[in-house]
């Protein structure tokens, strides 16, 4: 049986809805549950539905074989495991945003940088020399500049409207073409390449 | 009471565990006796310079580091290879050894699970010697040491770094770039090295062979392909020694087993030649993992061309537990005697296990010790001063 581990919300229903396209049983998907291990009728596949952060843990350790999660998420979490396909949903872009008056934003001495993405930011800043405090936060990052938690916000930015209906601004663009990525356990993928070879290349065929 | 308690990522390993990691180090060490390594057990503590200071360098943040009471910086043991390299290039007088080890390396960023912070490792290097028959001995070691250990359905995945290093070079990129093309081909990811790439300018048939590497895996039918891809007479002389290498293994019974990758690129940069590591479904991270590392013991002041392997105990044991390998503690005799007979029952105990028979003599004497002594007991024997009575 092939596992793979989901992330839970919009992006496990539009993985679900490619799965299927790829010949993939995915109804127990459609259903509404609490279990948290679902298998499909024909008994080929076995799904996790896990917080989007979890899976690069779930795929690495090779409980799940494959994963569909998120590029920040991705480069985040730093897991050794194969990313094969860009599946081309939920695109967004990781950038640096602030309040676009303050001139001093980017090239303030100790700037406080606000973000989920902890280890990406520190990574970011450290390659440009920059010393930054992060503070670490789980959800309306926007709220930090405003309310003066912090100097600067890392997030991924969409359509960018919370971002103006806050009166910020995309200050720089440092990853584009954040998606979703098909990834693999690096063991999974060679003892299992009958058959996860097939299903990736359907779904490359798929997505284009 | 938080001194009671282990730090993370790192664990006891209990008696029933601990039988089976005894268990499956017996095997290996019979099995590298008997094919002629010599054993060696490197120190634990280093100074931190050794690894620092090299040209492999293992990264500070990895490295669990202590004071010396001389103010100079101390080191668990990061990697046993290293090690071993060293006290080939500064102890060891003769051109050539094969050696093994049972030693520990420790790696301070480890999480837990599979990804231990202590690594209990078995391993062979195989140091003064090249060439593709070195390197197919070697391979086939370490599936021989894999059956030896009772591990089942493996694949070997190998690989060759002069052909991502051949490939690279037209690419003209410096270090740093280098390294992170290089952490994007070892996980196969395309998009990342092909924006990065772009970005320094490389495009055309250049750029195509790069993003080509992440699918170059499979059986021997990928090396035609390989070959294709590139005229680089680095990368194309390393598709050329993985066929003879793998005509090699094929006459030394050994084809089915094996696999190709030639993506694969591994984090650490000592490697020269020819890397693999061996795979089992059941556990989702590498059992086994070596190569060939001819210019790591320059390093240390002395060129040794070198190959070798490096066997991860505990993935074995959880590989052995999944595919119903495990074996138990195994039972023990106890003797258990009326009280004025301990002389007779210690003369029985000596008996036995003088021939060789697992028994312990309880402390505990008369009848009414039997039913605690009975849990774990494979049998008892009762010694009165008349005779002994098995139960």
């Amino acid at each position: 049986m092939i596992h793979f581990a989901l992330s839970k919300g919009r992006l496990a229903k539009e993985s679900a809805v490619l799965l299927k396209s790829c010949g993939v049983d995915t109804s127990v998907l459609e259903q509404d549950t609490r279990e948290l291990v679902l298998k499909s009728r024909d008994g080929k596949y076995g799904f996790f539905l896990v917080k989007p952060s979890d899976v690069p843990t779930y795929v690495e350790a090779g409980v799940a074989d494959l994963g569909i999660v998120g590029k920040d998420t991705l480069l985040e979490e730093e897991k050794d495991l194969y990313e094969m396909l860009d599946l081309r949903l939920g695109e967004c872009k990781l950038c640096i945003a602030g309040d676009p008056t303050r001139k001093d934003a980017l090239t303030n001495p100790h700037l406080r940088v606000a973000t989920k993405y902890v280890n990406t930011a520190k990574r970011v800043f450290a390659e440009r020399g920059e010393e930054i405090e992060v503070i670490a936060l789980h959800g309306s990052i926007e709220l930090a500049p405003v309310t003066g938690l912090a100097d600067l916000i890392f997030d991924v930015v969409q359509t960018g409207s919370t971002l103006k209906a806050n009166g910020l601004a995309v200050l720089e663009e440092v990853y584009t073409g954040i998606t979703a990525r098909l990834v693999v356990n690096k063991v999974s993928l060679k003892t299992q390449a009958a058959e996860i070879l097939p299903l990736i290349d359907k779904l490359r065929e798929v997505v284009g | 009471m938080a001194y009671r308690k282990l730090p993370s990522g790192v664990q006891d390993i209990l008696p029933e565990e601990c039988f089976l990691l005894n268990e499956i180090q017996n095997k290996l060490r019979r099995h590298f006796s008997v094919c002629g390594f010599d054993p060696v057990l490197p120190s634990s503590l280093e100074y931190y310079d050794t690894y620092s200071e090299i040209k492999n360098r293992i990264p500070q943040e990895r490295m669990f580091k202590f004071t010396d009471s001389d103010g100079r910086i101390l080191v668990l043991r990061p990697d046993t290879t290293l090690a071993i390299s060293r006290i080939a290039a500064t102890k060891l007088g003769c051109a050539r050894a094969r050696l093994c080890y049972f030693a520990d390396k420790w790696d301070m960023q480890n999480a837990g699970g599979l990804f231990s912070r202590e690594i209990y490792q078995a391993g062979v290097e195989c140091l003064g010697e090249e060439g593709v028959f070195s390197d197919a001995q070697a391979v086939a070691f370490a599936i021989e040491c894999l059956r030896a250990v009772g591990v089942k359905n493996f694949i070997l995945d190998i690989g060759h770094v002069g052909y991502f290093k051949g490939i690279l070079k037209e690419c003209g990129l410096n270090d740093a770039d280098a390294e992170t093309v290089r952490r994007c081909i070892n996980s196969k990811d395309a998009v990342h090295a092909e924006k990065l790439l772009r970005k320094r300018g490389v495009s055309g048939e250049t750029l195509n062979r790069v993003l080509a590497l992440p699918a170059l895996f499979g059986g021997a039918e990928i090396f035609e392909r390989a070959y294709a891809l590139t005229d680089n007479c680095e990368a194309r002389a390393a598709v050329d020694y993985l066929r003879k290498l793998n005509a090699l293994l094929s006459d030394m019974g050994y084809a089915e087993e094996l696999r190709f990758d030639l993506g694969t690129v591994k984090r650490l940069s000592y490697y020269s030649g020819i890397v693999f590591s061996a795979l089992v479904n059941e556990v989702g991270a590498p059992v086994l993992s070596g190569g060939r590392y001819d210019n790591l013991a320059a390093d240390f002041g002395k060129h040794i061309p070198a190959v070798g392997f490096a066997i991860g105990l505990k993935r074995i044991m959880i590989a052995l537990e999944r595919q119903g390998g495990f074996s138990a503690v195994s039972k023990v005799g106890v003797i258990i005697c009326d009280e004025g007979a301990e002389g007779k029952a210690y003369r029985l105990f000596s008996e036995l296990t003088g021939r060789g028979e697992r028994v312990r003599l309880s402390a505990s004497t008369g009848r009414a010790a039997i039913a605690a002594e009975r849990v774990n007991a494979e049998k008892i024997y009762y010694v009165t001063k008349d005779g002994v009575e098995t139960l």
